[in-house]
C-alpha cells in the first residue's frame, strides 16, 4: 500500500493553503493523473502502446451526461452503464486489435485510428452530442456525508476532496492489480510476448484485459473532467488527449504506480507556474517532454529508483 | 455525374502525392533510423511558410521560393537531427515522444511569428486547363509533376546509385552495410535531412494551392503515416501509391457518403489493410 500512502498528505493541502490556483492545479493534476495511471496499466506494465485512452476519456464525459440527463439517473448510477458501454467498446477494438496480433506501431496505429474515428462520430453526431459546440454540464456529483447527508459537489473545495479520493482509489485499484498474479502476467508479455506464450500465459486474454481496465478508468478520468469543468466538447477526445497522457506517464515514469501522477503535476503545473503566453506555453510543453524523455528516459520517479516498482 | 466523380478522382491523385511525398519521408525514416518522425507534419509547414514568406514578402519568383523553403526545411531537419533524434535511435517509442514534443515547439514558433490567422499566397500559375468536360488548374497539374519527379527520382536513385544500395542494405541489415563501408551514421542523418526537405517541398507546393495555418501539419502526417502503412512500410513506390489510394478514397467516398466523415474513410481502409494485410498492399507476407 505505499505509493497510496504517499497521496494521503495531500488532503492536507486545503488546510494548509486556501490558493484557489494551486487546489485548480491540483484538482487538474489528480484528474489527468488518473488518466495517466490507466494509460500506464496498459503501456508501463504490459508494454502495449494502445492510444485509444483520450477517446475512451471523452466517451466517458459523454455517456455520462446524457444518460443522466436523457434517462434522470443520479450520477453515480449513470457510471454504470457507462462503465458497461466502455467495457464492451473497449473489448471490441482491444479483441480485432489483439487478435489479429498488432504490435508496438501497427497497434499504435490501429487504436489511434479507432480513437479518431469515434472522435467523428461524437463530432457529426449533433443531434445527440451537440457537435463542435459541445455539452454544457449542468449537474453536479453528489455525495453522501456523514452527518450533512446527501451533498452537491460543488466548489473548490469539495472537487479536490472528490478528486483526491478518486485517485487514491485507482491508485490502490492499480497497485492491487499490478502486485497480483495478473500484473506479473503484465510484465511477463511486457517483457518477452513469446515467451510468456510458451509458458502458458493467455497472452490474448491478458492484452486484452489491460487494455479494458485501461479505458474504464481512462472513462472515469474523462467523467470527472467533464463534471469539473462543467463543459463537454470533442477535442477532450483529440489524439492530443492521449499523447498528453503518454507524455505524463514518461516524464513521471513508466511501470511505477505514482509515476504517472508527478509526471501529470508537473504537465498541468509548471506552465502555470511560469507566466508564459498561450504559444510559449505550448512552446514550454513540448521542451519539458522533450528533455524528459532525452534526459531522464526512466522519468522522474526513475530518478529516486528506491521508490521504482521492481517487477 | 460521371464528371464530377472523374473530377474528384483527379482532385484525390493530387491531394494523395501530397500524402505520398510525406509519407515517403515517413517510409524513409523508418527504415533508416527506426522511428516515425511525427513532426514531418510540421516540416511541412515549415516549407509552406517559408515559401509563402520568400513569395509574398521577399518578392522572390516562386520557383526560387520553393528551393530556399527545401532548404529552410532541410536545415531545420538538420539541426532537430543534431539536437534531439540522434538520441533516440531506432528507439520507436522514444522517437515518437520526442517528435510529439517537437510538434509543440514548432507549431507555437509559427504562431508566435505569423499569428493564427490563415495566409494566402497571391496566385503563383493562374488558370486552369480544360480537358473535355473537366477543369483542372495548372498550379494543381504542376504541383502533381513536381512532386511525382522528385518521388521517382528517389526511387531511381535508391535503386541505382551506390548511395541508394547503402540506404537499402542498411534498412535490411545494419551490421553488414557497416562492415561493408557504409558510414552509418552519416546515412542516418542523411535520410533524417532528406524527409524532413522532402515534407518541406511538399509543403511550399502546398502554399501555391491552398491557405495556410501553423496547425495544418497534423493532418498531413496522419495521412501520410497512414498512406506509409497502406502501402507497407520500406516501401517507397508504394508510399506514393499509398497517398494516391487514401486521397482518392477520401474525394470519391465524400461524394456519395457524408462529407463530415472524410477522414473516416482512410482510416476504416487502413484498419482493413491492416488487419487483413499487415505488411500493407505491396508488402510481401510473410
Amino acid at each position: 500500500m505505499s505509493a497510496a500512502w504517499l497521496l494521503l498528505p495531500l488532503y492536507l493541502v486545503p488546510v494548509v493553503s486556501h490558493s484557489e490556483v494551486l487546489l485548480t492545479i491540483l484538482i487538474f493534476t489528480y484528474i489527468l493523473g488518473i488518466l495517466a495511471i490507466a494509460f500506464n496499466i496498459v503501456f508501463g506494465y504490459a508494454g502495449q502502446l494502445t492510444m485509444f485512452h483520450g477517446a475512451a476519456f471523452g466517451i466517458g464525459a459523454y455517456a455520462t451526461y446524457l444518460i443522466l440527463t436523457k434517462f434522470g439517473l443520479p450520477f453515480w448510477l449513470a457510471l454504470v452503464p457507462m462503465f458497461g458501454g466502455i467495457l464492451v467498446l473497449s473489448l471490441l477494438v482491444g479483441w480485432i486489435c489483439f487478435k489479429f496480433r498488432l504490435r508496438e506501431f501497427y497497434l499504435a496505429v490501429v487504436t489511434l485510428a479507432f480513437s479518431e474515428l469515434t472522435r467523428l462520430v461524437v463530432l457529426n453526431w449533433n443531434s445527440v452530442t451537440n457537435g463542435t459546440l459541445g455539452l454544457l454540464v449542468l449537474d453536479k456529483p453528489t455525495v453522501w456525508l456523514p452527518g450533512t447527508g446527501i451533498v452537491k459537489v460543488d466548489g473548490t473545495l469539495a472537487w479536490y476532496l472528490l478528486t483526491l479520493t478518486s485517485l487514491c482509489l485507482v491508485t490502490v485499484l492499480s497497485q492491487v492489480l499490478v502486485r497480483s498474479w495478473v500484473g506479473r502476467n503484465f510484465a511477463a508479455i511486457r517483457l518477452n510476448e513469446d515467451l510468456a506464450q510458451t509458458l502458458g500465459i493467455n497472452t490474448f486474454r491478458y492484452k486484452l484485459l489491460a487494455f479494458t481496465v485501461s479505458n474504464v478508468l481512462a472513462a472515469f478520468a474523462g467523467v470527472l473532467f467533464g463534471f469539473y469543468t462543467n463543459y463537454i466538447e470533442p477535442s477532450q477526445l483529440s489524439i492530443t488527449q492521449s499523447l498528453d497522457a503518454i507524455a505524463m506517464v514518461l516524464l513521471g515514469g513508466m511501470g511505477s504506480i505514482l509515476g504517472p501522477v508527478v509526471g501529470a503535476f508537473l504537465l498541468t503545473g509548471l506552465p502555470h507556474v511560469i507566466e508564459f503566453s498561450a504559444e510559449l506555453r505550448a512552446a514550454a510543453y513540448g521542451a519539458i517532454l522533450i528533455l524528459a524523455i532525452l534526459v531522464m528516459p526512466r522519468g522522474i520517479v526513475g530518478l529516486f529508483s528506491r521508490w521504482r516498482h521492481v517487477s | 455525374m460521371t464528371q464530377v466523380i472523374l473530377g474528384q478522382f483527379l482532385n484525390g491523385i493530387i491531394v494523395g502525392t501530397l500524402y505520398g511525398i510525406i509519407a515517403l519521408g515517413v517510409t524513409l525514416t523508418f527504415g533508416i533510423t527506426g522511428i516515425v518522425n511525427f513532426a514531418l507534419g510540421q516540416f511541412m509547414m515549415i516549407g509552406a511558410y517559408a515559401a509563402w514568406h520568400f513569395t509574398d514578402i521577399t518578392h522572390l519568383p516562386y520557383p526560387v521560393s520553393v528551393v530556399l523553403a527545401v532548404l529552410v526545411a532541410g536545415l531545420a531537419g538538420f539541426l532537430s537531427d543534431r539536437a534531439l533524434f540522434q538520441f533516440t535511435r531506432n528507439n520507436l517509442v522514444n522517437g515518437l515522444l520526442v517528435s510529439i514534443g517537437l510538434i509543440s515547439v514548432i507549431e507555437s514558433g509559427a504562431l508566435l511569428l505569423y499569428t493564427a490567422t490563415p495566409k494566402n499566397m497571391d496566385f503563383v500559375l493562374s488558370g486552369s486547363w480544360t480537358v473535355g468536360a473537366i477543369t483542372i488548374s495548372r498550379m494543381k497539374v504542376v504541383t502533381f509533376g513536381v512532386l511525382l519527379a522528385v518521388i521517382g527520382l528517389t526511387w531511381l536513385a535508391l535503386a541505382n546509385t551506390w548511395l541508394g544500395r547503402a540506404t537499402r542494405a542498411y534498412a535490411q541489415n545494419p551490421e553488414a552495410a557497416m562492415l561493408m563501408g557504409v558510414r552509418t551514421e552519416m546515412l542516418q542523418v542523411g535520410v533524417s535531412v532528406y524527409s524532413c526537405a522532402l515534407a518541406g517541398m511538399g509543403g511550399a507546393l502546398y502554399a501555391g494551392l491552398y491557405s495556410l495555418e501553423p496547425s495544418m501539419g497534423a493532418l498531413f502526417i496522419l495521412k501520410g503515416v497512414e498512406a506509409a502503412i497502406l502501402a507497407g512500410v520500406g516501401n517507397l513506390a508504394g508510399a506514393l501509391v499509398g497517398g494516391i489510394i487514401l486521397g482518392v478514397t477520401e474525394s470519391i467516398g465524400s461524394l456519395f457518403l457524408p462529407t463530415a466523415f472524410r477522414d473516416a474513410y482512410g482510416l476504416v481502409f487502413l484498419v482493413a489493410i491492416l488487419l487483413f494485410r499487415p505488411s500493407g498492399l505491396f508488402g510481401s507476407q510473410k
